[in-house]
């Protein structure tokens, strides 16, 4: 009997609001289970909004490209296709599904999932058991009825018409439900296909996730003479899906990708079942202060969609004892991508759930580099013994031991000391094509320093002009000349190789300088050494007009 | 034993309401449940939806009325849960006036229960925890503010304030408190019986855009593109086999914040519709609007994204080139890159032969070991069939642009020189051709001696077309005379 029952039951649910007929409604649509993943490859990109400190994984900027490959036999007819265990940060318009021998009717991807609200929401209007269990004997009770409402707690009308709230008495109480709906218990993909006659198909499904992003890791090492560094690099990547992507084929791609945001595909936020009764207030209470509660307007908050991901994305240990540093050994190799650059692992490997992992992308030696102390500063600056910043600069040629693409991410740097490396600085570093000059941030050097003042300003009065533009406005031009001096101090034991990138007013020159600067970067910029615990001073002149309106 | 037997007779039960709710439609049956009143319950015959642009759709639900003749409520469920109210119309030939339209925000709530049982008698049953045996009382409501006060006999009492379990009965659900939000429709009949009638409304939570997927071939410039239909609904409520209307483009909603259109991280915005096409192709159009029209039925469930074709291209040529667009006085100390761009036409001849809907078009190329991988996507406005569009994909790696200002010089009062140095360099095996554009021009700028030849694009820009050879670099420059 009670088998029998049971199998009536797929009918039960077909009627239930829920259940999701499409097509002409005259032969609904088989689900078939697409079948399992027989090869899969992880392509992952980085964020398109910079470079971060470090990948944490519970805020990954980047996203991936998943493709799947699966054998899935579909009948004749109309059928669901449904794609189990995708990625969870799944972009769902990028889905592409290939290899079908009839086209795709429709993709579709339900974010409705089961949960207890989801069940309850389900039940209204249906039959329901409320059950209760006396504390004492244990012995539970059956009682019969409707499910009335659901709205911030839940009303039971039983079979004899007495209406009561659900958790209101202080007994246990709990409801056993009908199968009322067939929500899946993760949003799912499918796709609608028709087919004449029953085929066999090895169809692949790639699409875009969120949840992944990758960051190149370089450890500079400089030699002691300070003349070289050791430069070596590590892919790093991860996934804070909580679907886990075995034996793949994984790469990474380097430069930034045009991403267009506001893609925002309607989410379940679930909502908590609240037992929530009619006011508590007891004799022994203290007053309270009355208020107001605002009437909210029912449907989808969509503010609640935008925190989405992460309520997709259930992580019930997301803790950090449990991300997991892979380090595996040998050497990314990087290829052309269009005008990206695409770095491949060379054999498969997982990208497992919450995992961080780490691929080796290169190690060259005995680059050349240039120890460089620099600033920036502008003619007008006042500065009191400020520190100057340390830089390494090289080129990325095959001459310095390079000429290989360096893509973004972050430098640490190493001194050697009776072969125990020192940590010296952290710095990003940019996407660096081939040829192209690059720099190491290096720190700030607290033995060099500089000050830096304005020693003279003077407007020679013969050259001034008077310069009537109508009859109520007069300009006063007047030629304005300042005399700047800059002080260095190196109280290292060697000497400094200085660089002062000096920004001067719009239109201004200098005119004359006791050191000869040269040009970077369109700025007139001084560079000398200066000796082991030493000073040099540079003066110089610059020339500016200044128009200014005279007061009528 | 007995706990098995009534579970059984449970799904009994559950199974005979089902299949009587089959003789008559479920949401029918889901009316007589929640109101005790049992107003005229509405059965739907035919749904059809038709979704704009921007996130608002036109639902026009055809149903039967049961009419009595003379007035009556009516009640309609199943209506979308984000419905706009004041945009509902009800329309039956002949048969039916309308004497008002509600739209019942009024849930049913256990606090609400309470609430509205003030003056009205509740059971309350009181279970001791020594014995399990309940009492039965009746109590009368006087209060329900910050706590519960009853009248049970002669003596005045808070509801549950020893802790103590203690169950509150009510015999009746108020009539105007509901599960959900419920329009009823008061209306006047003519006459008696069954009548077809339309209810028509607005509501947001329903919205529709393209997607698109774009294959460019390296060795041929040649791009094959697939473009869907991108479906979603939030709106609360499942549309059960609609006939589906999807309008490109979205009337004027005055007043309505419907502009969600920030476009974070573009580092500056960059034209993508070259030149407005001038063909009219064969789309369906009403108005200034293209149409299109789902080919079969479907349901759109809640929460859902549906995807639909409707556009399959092959072989388009299509044009691979770079572009470095530079503020005024724009100077940098590193190569800033310039960013790819594809452009291709959507005219029936040699392009995509298609008017576009905005949506997203995704960029996909084949690694060397044959597979498709992503590289980049950008927005597409809605387009005209026979548009040329410039799309760009993202920064190029390997081709930068180091834009300096050698030199500010004043020439005399309001009148300056800018010498500006632009450092093409391309690190790829090949040559590319680059398009630098220089902004920020104002009209009457000047350019008064330049490298190469460049061409004033618009008032505002100058552009120069260079070529640099594999793995080398180009100085451009150029002087420009200004009244700033």
């Amino acid at each position: 009997m009670r088998r029998l029952l049971y199998a009536c039951l797929p009918l039960v649910a077909a009627l239930a609001p829920l259940s999701a007929a499409a097509g002409d409604g005259n032969a609904p649509a088989k689900t078939v289970r697409a079948g399992a993943v027989t090869d899969l490859a992880v392509t992952v990109y980085r964020s398109p909004y910079g470079v971060s400190e470090s990948l944490d994984l519970d805020q990954l900027g980047g996203f991936a490209l998943v493709t799947e490959t699966r054998t899935v036999s579909i009948p004749a007819g109309e059928s669901r296709i449904r794609f189990e265990g995708v990625a969870d940060g799944i972009q769902p318009a990028s889905a592409i599904i290939t290899g079908l021998p009839t086209g795709v009717l429709e993709k579709n991807h339900d974010a409705q999932v089961l949960s207890p609200s989801a069940l309850v929401k389900a039940t209204v209007g249906r039959s329901v058991w409320l059950v209760r269990t006396d504390r004492k004997t244990g012995k539970e009770t059956d009682i019969q009825g409707t499910l009335v409402s659901d709205s911030e707690g839940v009303v039971f009308q039983s079979a004899a018409g007495e209406i009561e709230a659900l958790r209101c008495s202080g007994l246990p109480e709990a409801f056993h439900f009908d199968p009322a709906t067939d929500a899946p218990a993760t949003p799912t993909l499918s796709a609608l296909v028709r087919s004449p006659t029953p085929a066999t198909a090895t169809i692949r499904l790639s699409y875009l996730a969120l949840g992944f992003d990758w960051m190149a890791n370089y450890v500079a090492t400089i030699s002691p003479d300070g003349s070289s560094i050791d430069l070596g690099a590590w892919v790093t990547l991860g996934n804070s899906n909580s679907v886990s992507f075995p034996d793949a084929h994984a790469q990474v791609v380097a430069g930034r990708l045009n991403r267009e945001s506001e893609q925002v595909e309607p989410v379940d936020p679930g909502t908590e079942i609240l037992a929530q009764c009619w006011p508590r207030g007891s004799t022994s209470d203290s007053p309270d202060e009355p208020h107001i509660v605002g009437a909210r307007p029912y449907g989808f908050d969509s503010v609640l969609v935008t925190a989405s991901r992460k309520a997709m994305a259930p992580m019930p240990m997301a803790d950090m004892a449990l991300q997991e540093v892979m380090v595996t050994g040998a050497r990314a190799q990087q290829e052309q991508l269009g005008d990206l650059k695409l770095y491949r692992v060379p054999w498969r490997t997982s990208v497992t759930s919450r995992q961080i992992k780490q691929v080796r992308m290169l190690d060259q030696q005995a680059i050349p580099v240039k120890l460089i102390y620099h600033a920036d500063l502008s003619a007008d600056d006042e500065l009191e013994s400020t520190p100057l910043r340390k830089i390494l600069r090289t080129r990325n040629d095959r001459a310095h031991h390079l000429g290989l693409p360096l893509p973004a991410g972050r430098v640490a740097t190493f001194y050697e000391r009776e072969g125990v490396p020192l940590l010296v600085n952290e710095a990003p570093l940019r996407d660096v094509a081939v040829d192209e000059e690059f720099e190491i941030d290096v720190g700030e050097a607290p033995d060099v320093r500089i000050n830096a003042e304005t020693a003279d300003r003077a407007v020679d009065p013969k050259k001034l002009k008077r310069l009537r533009l109508s009859s109520r406005v007069v300009v006063r031009s007047s030629e304005v000349d300042e005399v700047h001096v800059i002080q260095v101090t190196n109280a290292r034991s060697a000497s400094a190789f200085v660089e002062l990138s000096v920004l001067v007013p719009d239109g201004a020159t200098i005119v004359e300088a006791d050191h000869v600067p040269g040009t970077r970067n369109g700025h007139p910029t001084f560079s000398l050494t200066v000796p082991a615990e030493g000073t040099a001073l540079i003066q110089f002149r610059t020339q500016e007009i200044e128009d200014r309106p005279e007061d009528p | 034993m007995l706990h098995i037997n009534m579970r059984v007779q449970g799904f009994a039960i559950g199974l005979l309401w089902s299949l009587g709710a089959a003789a008559q439609p479920a949401h029918a049956a889901q009316a007589v449940a929640t109101a005790p009143t049992a107003p005229a319950a509405s059965d739907r015959q035919d749904l059809s939806v038709t979704i704009y642009a921007d996130d608002l759709a036109l639902v026009q639900d055809h149903r039967t009325i049961d009419l009595t003749g003379g007035k009556q409520r009516v009640e309609f469920q199943n209506v979308s849960a984000q419905i706009r109210a004041e945009t509902v119309s009800l329309a039956a030939k002949d048969a039916l006036t309308i004497v008002e339209q509600n739209f019942d925000f009024d849930l049913l709530t256990p606090a609400k229960l309470m609430e509205k049982a003030v003056g009205h008698e509740v059971t309350i049953v009181r279970t001791s925890p020594g014995t399990g045996a309940e009492t039965r009382e009746k109590a009368l409501v006087l209060a329900t503010n910050g706590g519960v006060v009853l009248k049970i006999g002669d003596h005045i009492e808070v509801l549950r304030d020893d802790g103590m379990p203690a169950r509150v009965i009510f015999d009746k659900v108020p009539d105007n408190l509901r599960a959900h939000p419920t329009l009823s429709v008061t209306v006047n009949g003519a006459r008696s019986g069954p009548v077809p009638a339309t209810l028509s409304y607005l509501t947001p939570g329903l919205g529709w855009r393209a997607d698109y997927v774009a294959l460019f071939d390296e060795a041929t410039a040649k791009i094959d593109v697939q473009g869907w239909i991108t479906l979603t609904n939030s709106s609360g409520t499942t549309y059960d086999n609609a006939k589906t209307l999807l309008v490109a483009g979205s009337p004027n909603v005055s007043g309505g914040a419907t502009d969600g259109g920030g476009r974070p991280y573009m580092r500056q915005p960059r034209p993508t519709l070259q030149q407005a096409g001038t063909e009219s192709g064969s789309r369906e159009r009403l108005g200034d609007y293209y149409l299109y029209p789902l080919a079969e039925r479907t349901t759109i469930a809640n929460l859902q994204t549906k995807q639909v074709s409707f556009l399959d291209v092959h072989g388009v040529p299509a044009e691979h080139g770079y572009e470095f667009r530079n503020q005024w006085l724009g100077t940098s100390n590193t190569p800033l890159s310039a960013r790819t761009v594809y452009s291709f036409t959507t005219s029936s001849h040699a392009g995509l032969g298609d008017q576009l809907p905005a949506g997203i078009l995704r960029f996909y190329m084949r690694d060397k070991r044959g597979d498709p991988q992503f590289i980049g996507e950008s927005r597409i406005d809605h387009t005209p069939m026979g548009s040329k569009l410039s799309l760009s994909t993202g920064d190029a790696f390997d081709v930068k642009v180091q834009s300096t200002v050698e030199k500010r010089s004043r020439l005399g009062y309001d009148h300056w020189q800018s010498d500006m140095r632009y450092v093409v360099s391309n690190a790829l095996p090949k040559p590319v051709t680059v398009s630098v554009l220089q902004a920020g021009l104002w009209g009457d700028t000047t350019i008064k001696s330049e490298s190469q030849k460049s061409s004033r694009r618009s008032a505002e820009e100058a552009e120069w077309v260079v070529t640099v050879p594999a793995n080398g670099s180009v100085t451009l420059t150029a002087s420009f005379q200004t009244r700033f």
